[in-house]
């Protein structure tokens, strides 16, 4: 007779509290060492009585000396290991840019004024599918050049539209921070694909008069993910000049970059790239503690480069008939995969928690030599951080994330409402999503925020901030007009 | 009580032991080495002879006769030879309308010859770089250039890369100070920086003379070279940097505005040289001396400057006519033995020279350089320190200033220690013996100095 088949044990609930069990045991095993430590002295201590501790410690004959040498060498030992850490890096604000309502493109006037400039009906109808499934809304925008028709993608034009998203990040977030621009002595500027001489480094430079001996870097072609290399740039500097500030800007300028060709491959960008810029101010200055509003806890870069095929994914080229545009390949989602696979085996062991390694070793170690068979555990990222910002470089790679992380749909909201507000603004959307998260009031004190971006190369990298204070709701921010209406539900495909 | 002493006096110097040690640990770090440095040297068949650039300047229709004129006499009086590289998308013709694998060809030659000779004569596979950062002013694709370098030489998924674009001229001692940042943040560090720039998308094909400028003084050049902050590797080493100072005037309109790349009346792109150069440049100059002074100069000649400079003052109070425009004078030889000059063009050679107080053997290797390479942008620093290695001329101790101009408006330079006698002839190999030359004179001036008249 056949025996009964055995009780799927993963979906027992005693096993999930025998799991939790063990989750706590490991996390906090210093703490349950202690305790019996404590206790037995605890008990000691009540059983001598005060009157005998004191014979105790007049029986030590301490004079003053000893006492001064002993409080000598604790002082001493404690400033040589706060010096010796690591001098924190801290964000003090963050302004995004918030697109004016005249540089709206809904859906009819994008699709009017790709029928007006594209003659192939074909690729008409290709940008109409891509449009209907991108996940984007009818309010994201893109700059004035791009509403001619056909768009005016001259170098003024690119200035202009640099000159409008920088400055106006940069003025609001002077506004909200008092930050005199004489003040800043680190400037880290990146944008992918405009890159003037003069740089817009000193673009900026310029026109709020920094000082002449500012280390200003302009970053250039990096990708979507460069807003991280910026923020990591800027921490190794601060790791550098102590009593610092640094003022990292992140864009991307559109104007110089449509494809006006009929390649397939190369329209997708011209469908999903929108205007956006974001200003962030870091300091490793001790009085800004009291004000910032998060701590850098880790930046991991990863880049697969060498990997012909993810080389290739995000690359620029010129079509056929000479049109320059930016050409994704089909495998840009596995290969996005990949990468974030490598990124997380370095960031895992630094932000995990000790039961979550734990049984990542032991079911690795089972795998290797028990049974190759066994599924890899994938690490609960959810236990090391309360929140998440992915790239919202489209609907597909949130949604591959979301299947490879085993993320809920609260955790990847942000990505997807900023990408249905305001586009795929590149490097600045992981701070539009970060700004959604604060101004639906999600944000408190001890918070941890993971911010993973994807970029052309190909590159993946993930910035970790701890929240130091909880951010009060309402906020002045891009989403203050409308973050009311969200989160909106997107369907998969809107019929246009 | 004698234990309780003990341990606290144990305590006290295991402390301070520790403490001296990281301190000690963390100086041995900071320096920054250079191990070597690879110069670009293309292919003969790319050399531009004045020739060839009268038949390039005349394929563009839209010139009228004056114009041609004055192209020409830039050319001929620009102090650059027969012998330097251009572009092949302009050899061949195609200077009005280059095409992405152009550009791609003409940075992969430079990246990719440079950077094989360089892991091939140091010894270290590109596995073993930490940080790689490209510095090409006038094109960035994407993906960028660093990972154009990653793909091509399979490095780490580690590697930290920088891609820095639109910083112009100077940008060599930009690239330097990013890599001594990340240096003091990390131990056993190996970097590799090329710093190049791209001819082939940026030539003008307009009638703005402001623009013309361009076309006639830059040329094809790169230099690719590898730093470390590892001790272990100081005895490989060629030269230590000693201090970097960076003067961005970019606050001043003026000087922002004096380089930039901008379209002309008719909406071509162009790189915008104008007239207010000379004088932003001497700003940014002094800018520059200013905060490199304290750091370079000996403490005698630094006393000397004050009080030479009181004793102006006092006489200038009194006999105001015959002290009125002159300057106190620093003398930069006294802490600095070698000038490595950027190349921008003759006469910023001279000015920069004889603001210094330089002699023509001081300035020979820049003028040189500008002869041989032309203006090779950001590169040409390392141009000059390969003239100056190949003449035998940087001895163990001898210090080198690099000092560059470029558009922001900013002066940046940084000054090396030589760490070794240093031999190498490296670019400069088939040429050296023929310089310094007779004359710097074009030879075409008998046939093109009629430009020189009217």
């Amino acid at each position: 007779m056949p025996r009964a088949p055995l009780p799927e044990f993963s979906s027992s609930v005693r096993l999930k509290y025998v799991k939790l069990g063990y989750q706590h045991l490991v996390d906090n095993f210093v703490t349950f060492l202690s305790i019996p430590v404590m206790v037995a002295v605890g008990l000691e201590l009540v059983r001598r009585g005060p009157q005998e501790i004191v014979g105790l410690w007049r029986a030590l004959e301490l004079d003053v000396i000893h006492i001064l040498c002993s409080v000598f060498v604790i002082i001493f030992v404690a400033t040589v290991y706060f010096m010796s850490r690591p001098r924190p890096v801290y964000l003090v604000e963050y302004a995004c840019f918030k697109p004016p309502s005249n540089c709206r493109v809904p859906f009819s006037t994008f699709m009017e004024h790709t029928r007006l400039i594209n003659s192939d009906e074909k690729s008409v109808q290709f940008q109409m599918r891509i449009l209907e499934r991108s996940g984007l809304g009818e309010e994201t925008c893109l700059p004035p050049a791009n509403h001619y028709i056909p768009p005016h993608p001259t170098m003024e034009a690119s200035r202009a539209e640099a000159q409008l998203v920088i400055f106006s990040a940069i003025d609001d977030l002077i506004r909200k921070t008092g930050l005199k621009p004489k003040d800043i002595d680190i400037l880290v500027v990146n944008c992918s694909l405009f890159s003037p001489t003069p740089s817009l480094s000193a673009m900026i430079i310029n026109k709020y008069k920094l000082r002449s001996n500012i280390r200003s870097f302009n970053l250039s072609g990096m990708g979507c993910s460069a807003g991280l290399i910026s923020i990591d740039l800027a921490r190794d500097l601060l790791q550098v000049h102590p009593g610092s500030n640094a003022l990292v800007i992140s864009t991307e300028i559109i104007t110089p970059n449509f494809y006006a060709g009929n390649q397939r491959a190369m329209l997708l960008p011209n469908c999903l790239f929108r205007m956006g810029a974001a200003a962030i101010l870091l300091s490793n200055r001790r009085r800004d503690a009291g004000r910032a509003k998060y701590r850098l806890v880790h930046v991991v870069r990863t880049h697969k480069g060498a990997d012909d095929r993810a080389y290739r994914c995000v690359y620029e080229e010129e079509d056929a008939e000479g049109h320059t545009g930016i050409s994704l390949s089909k495998d840009l989602m596995a290969i996005a995969g990949e990468a974030l696979k490598s990124n997380i085996t370095t960031i895992g062991p630094l932000v995990l928690p000790m039961s979550e390694q734990l049984l990542f070793f032991l079911t690795l170690v089972a795998r290797k030599l028990i049974n190759p068979k066994r599924k890899p555990y994938i690490p609960d990222f959810k236990k090391a951080f309360e929140h998440l910002c992915i790239h919202a470089g489209g609907r597909a790679v949130i949604d591959e994330l979301q299947k490879n992380l085993e993320l809920s749909a609260e955790h990847v909201e942000a990505s997807r409402m900023t990408l249905h507000r305001f586009g795929n603004t590149s490097s600045s959307s992981l701070w539009y999503e970060l700004n959604y998260i604060e101004s639906k009031g999600r944000m408190r004190r001890g918070d941890r925020v993971w911010q993973i971006g994807f970029g052309s190369g190909f590159k993946c990298n993930s910035a970790v901030w701890k929240c130091m204070r909880t951010v009060k709701t309402p906020i002045d921010g891009p989403w203050s007009e409308c973050i009311h209406r969200y989160p909106v539900h997107i369907p998969e495909v809107v019929k246009l | 009580m004698e234990l309780l002493w003990m341990i606290a006096t144990v305590l006290f110097l295991y402390s301070s032991l520790s403490f001296l040690w990281k301190a000690f640990d963390c100086r041995r770090n900071q320096n920054c080495y250079l191990l070597d440095y690879v110069c670009y040297k293309p292919s003969d068949d790319r050399k531009l002879s004045t020739e060839l650039c009268s038949d390039v300047i005349k394929r563009n229709k839209r010139l009228s006769m004056p114009d041609y004129k004055f192209l020409l006499k830039v050319v001929v009086n620009s102090g650059i030879s027969e012998e330097t590289y251009g572009p092949r998308s302009i050899i061949e013709g195609r200077e009005e309308s280059p095409t992405l694998d152009d550009c791609d060809d003409e940075v992969d030659d430079c990246m990719h010859s440079t950077l094989d000779e360089l892991f091939h004569r140091t010894g270290i596979s590109p596995g073993d770089v930490d940080v790689l950062v490209v510095n090409i002013s006038m094109f960035a694709p994407a993906p960028s250039l660093t990972s154009r370098i990653v793909n091509r030489y399979k490095m780490r998924e580690d590697v930290k890369t920088f891609n820095l674009s639109g910083m112009g001229c100077s940008a060599s001692p930009i690239a330097i100070d990013l890599v001594n940042n990340v240096f003091e943040t990390r131990k056993r560090t190996l970097a590799v920086v090329i710093t190049s720039e791209s001819i082939a998308p940026n030539w003008y094909c307009g009638t703005d003379k402001s623009m013309m400028l361009g076309n006639c003084l830059f040329r094809s050049g790169g230099c690719s070279f590898m730093l470390t902050n590892d001790p272990s590797l100081k005895h490989r080493a060629k030269m230590r940097l000693k201090c970097l100072v960076r003067a961005h005037s970019g606050a001043n309109d003026d000087a922002y505005s004096c380089a930039m790349q901008n379209e002309d009346t008719d909406g071509r792109v162009g790189f915008h040289l104008s007239k207010s150069l000379p004088k932003v440049a001497v700003r940014a100059f002094t800018e520059n001396l200013q905060a490199l002074a304290p750091k370079v100069l000996p403490v005698g000649e630094l006393a000397l400057y004050v009080i030479r400079g009181l004793r102006h003052r006092l006489r200038r109070s009194k006999e105001t006519k015959a002290y009125a425009g002159t300057a106190v004078r620093v003398n930069f030889k006294s802490g600095v033995e070698h000038f490595c000059l950027h190349t921008g063009g003759a006469a910023v050679i001279d000015a920069v020279g004889s603001a210094l107080g330089l002699n023509k053997y001081d300035v020979e290797p820049a003028r040189m350089t500008l002869h041989r390479w032309g203006n090779t942008s950001a590169s040409s620093l390392w141009y000059v320190l390969g003239y100056m290695e190949a003449k035998k001329r940087l001895r163990r101790k001898d210090r080198v200033l690099m000092l560059s101009f470029g558009a922001g408006f900013k002066c940046n330079s940084c000054l090396w220690e030589v760490l070794r006698d240093l031999e190498d002839g490296g670019a400069w190999e088939d040429s050296i013996q023929a310089y310094p030359p007779q004359s710097l004179v074009n030879p075409f001036m008998d046939k093109f100095g009629w430009v020189n008249e009217a």
